[in-house]
């Protein structure tokens, strides 16, 4: 098992520490607004620091549930609600020692690349405060950048840990689906998503998957240790994807290619391919997205949970006010496309067609990997863009998810590494793997760190080392 | 209203959403460019193709058909908008 940074023993048992960290957190993220909650004051967290992971604070976003901490999606209609249990991901790495100091901000149930779509505050990029940290999960890629702390977890349903990370300048993994457990995580689009971690230290993101992946009673789609991981030792051949020289800013084209070359210098194969499909990733994949949504939030009704307005004539009233008042623009077009493509002679022209696309993607990328150990790809075609963008509305967004939401249509592990900085902004690339290669990715991106070197935005380092 | 609108506007009153006149209209300019997009699929040939549901091919998984109790039900009880004893209140139906 790798071993763990030191430098964070101590904030729950030394109080002096402990208020010192609080002040520091509390000062650094005044700038930031990586925290929808932040509170060191927990039952118990006085006699923690035992087990391998102990008192290392870790953030959570606000889509995975924590027992009696809030649970908001970063939607109004979930503004007070606080949550009853714990997610299996969070209760492992407290069984392990970790303790959830707080909880991060998203886009409103992980709809956006941005995090522009919180109904519940603002989160900038510490790269630089006029640029959005990405998203959905800007929050914890925010804190983990910035030094706050040293692993957050995220939920990537289409590319909201890997993309997040990848501007915000640290390391982002999406699990394979099924490897760690969705129980307490807010479902969106439950083919698609996956608990993940962002940090800037690879041996800490190895060990916390380690700790949080396996099988779990309480959610049927997870996999236990009876599927084995592909080998790694022999993981050298890399296949590239052909990417169109109009399609990428140039400081993420000159990148991409960097780390061609850096992997050549490494001693991997690398060989380019192009692959046919590459179109139809976004539109199936907010079709099965949007469908999926609609389902879900359908249990937003105003009666079980959070918001409900004051006054409603009948239940079908209350609902519907309820979801007006409650749900930002993003979610309510989603859940207005999820519908559609699930109405009765709609179905089978949008919903249907898009799983078998699916399956057109997942044979394309099984051909990959019968002859490759990684995909190399981009991550998002521009570094971290500025708040409000015209030149990136939201539709452009969506569009801009063809990198990293191909890893959720097919349920294989990828994540994104930061390769280099270039005019001020992080730029990086990602790997995908076999299902079940993680440690495939976690090798390559260990090969690269003398090469690329992990950068940390001006101003700000490991709080953990300075109190 | 025109057709495009009329037939989002259906589909907002399936999904139980209540949208004002401009949000209405936001909404299905921008649901209509999302449906052009999907509509591309429409070029693939998916004839021989199955469907895929899930990412990973699996059975299902079964537990015994056994009650078990969530061990903290006054919580999720006292998450919800309004309640009286151990109920959920909602509106009068009728």
């Amino acid at each position: 098992m790798p071993q763990i940074p030191t430098n964070w023993s101590g904030i729950f048992t030394d109080s002096e520490r402990k208020q010192s960290y609080l002040r520091r957190v509390r000062e650094l993220d005044k700038n930031i607004g990586s925290f929808l909650s932040f509170n060191l004051d927990l039952t118990g967290s006085e006699t923690t620091e035992k087990g391998f992971l102990g008192g290392l604070p870790i953030a959570v976003k606000d889509n995975i549930a924590v027992s009696d901490q809030p649970l908001t999606c970063g939607s109004r209609i979930l503004e007070n609600l606080v949550s009853p249990y714990t997610a299996t991901a969070v209760q492992r790495l407290e069984d392990a020692g970790a303790v959830v100091v707080g909880k991060t901000n998203l886009d409103e149930f992980g709809m956006g690349s941005s995090n522009e779509n919180s109904a519940l505050g603002t989160t900038v990029n510490p790269w630089d405060y006029n640029r959005v940290p990405g998203g959905s999960s800007g929050g914890s890629a925010a804190a983990v950048a910035a030094g706050l702390v040293p692993l957050a977890l995220g939920s990537d349903t289409g590319g909201s840990v890997r993309q997040p990370a990848n501007f915000c300048g640290v390391y982002g993994l999406k699990p394979t689906y099924g490897s760690v457990s969705r129980f307490g995580l807010t479902a969106y689009a439950s083919s698609l998503e996956v608990i993940g971690t962002l940090t800037r230290d690879i041996d800490l993101m190895e060990t916390a998957f380690e700790v949080m992946s396996g099988i779990d009673e309480y959610d049927q789609s997870s996999v236990g240790s009876e599927v084995s991981g592909v080998p790694d030792s022999d993981a050298s051949r890399v296949v590239m994807l052909s990417v169109d020289n109009n399609m990428l800013d140039n400081p993420v084209a000159r990148a991409y290619k960097e780390t061609g070359e850096a992997l050549r210098a490494e001693g991997y194969s690398v060989s380019e391919i192009s692959l046919p499909t590459l179109d139809l990733v976004v539109p199936a994949y907010y079709t099965i997205a949007t469908a999926e949504a609609s389902a879900n939030l359908a249990r937003f009704n105003g009666i079980r949970y959070g918001y409900a307005p004051d006054f409603s004539e009948n239940p079908s009233d209350l609902m519907k006010k309820a979801r007006h008042e409650g749900f930002g623009r993003e979610v309510k077009l989603r859940i207005l496309l999820g519908t559609y493509v699930l109405r009765s002679g709609f179905q089978d022209q949008y919903y249907g067609r898009a799983q078998k696309i699916r399956t057109l993607i997942k044979n394309e990328l099984a051909s990959v990997f019968s002859t490759a150990d990684l995909l190399l790809m981009p991550v998002f075609p521009t570094q971290a863009f500025s708040k409000g963008d015209s030149e990136m509305d939201d539709y452009k967004q969506r569009i801009a998810d063809v990198f990293t939401c191909l890893a959720n249509l097919s349920g294989l592990p990828a994540l994104s590494l930061p390769v280099g900085v270039e005019n001020g902004l992080p730029t990086g690339v990602q790997f995908m793997a076999p299902s079940f290669g993680e440690k495939r990715l976690f090798k390559v991106a260990r090969n690269l760190q003398d090469r690329f070197p992990l950068q940390i935005p001006p101003n700000y380092l490991d709080i953990g080392g300075l109190v | 209203m025109t057709q495009v609108q009329d037939e989002w506007s259906i589909t907002a009153e399936l999904a139980r959403l209540e949208l004002d006149e401009n949000e209405a209209l936001i909404l299905a300019r921008e649901a209509e460019r999302m449906r052009e997009l999907f509509l591309t699929m429409s070029r693939a040939d998916v004839e021989k193709l199955e469907t895929t549901a899930h990412a990973l091919e699996m059975n299902n998984r079964i537990r015994p058909d056994s009650v078990v109790s969530f061990n903290n039900v006054e919580s999720l009880i006292e998450a919800s908008p309004e309640q009286e004893d151990n109920f959920f209140l909602i509106p009068n139906v009728l």
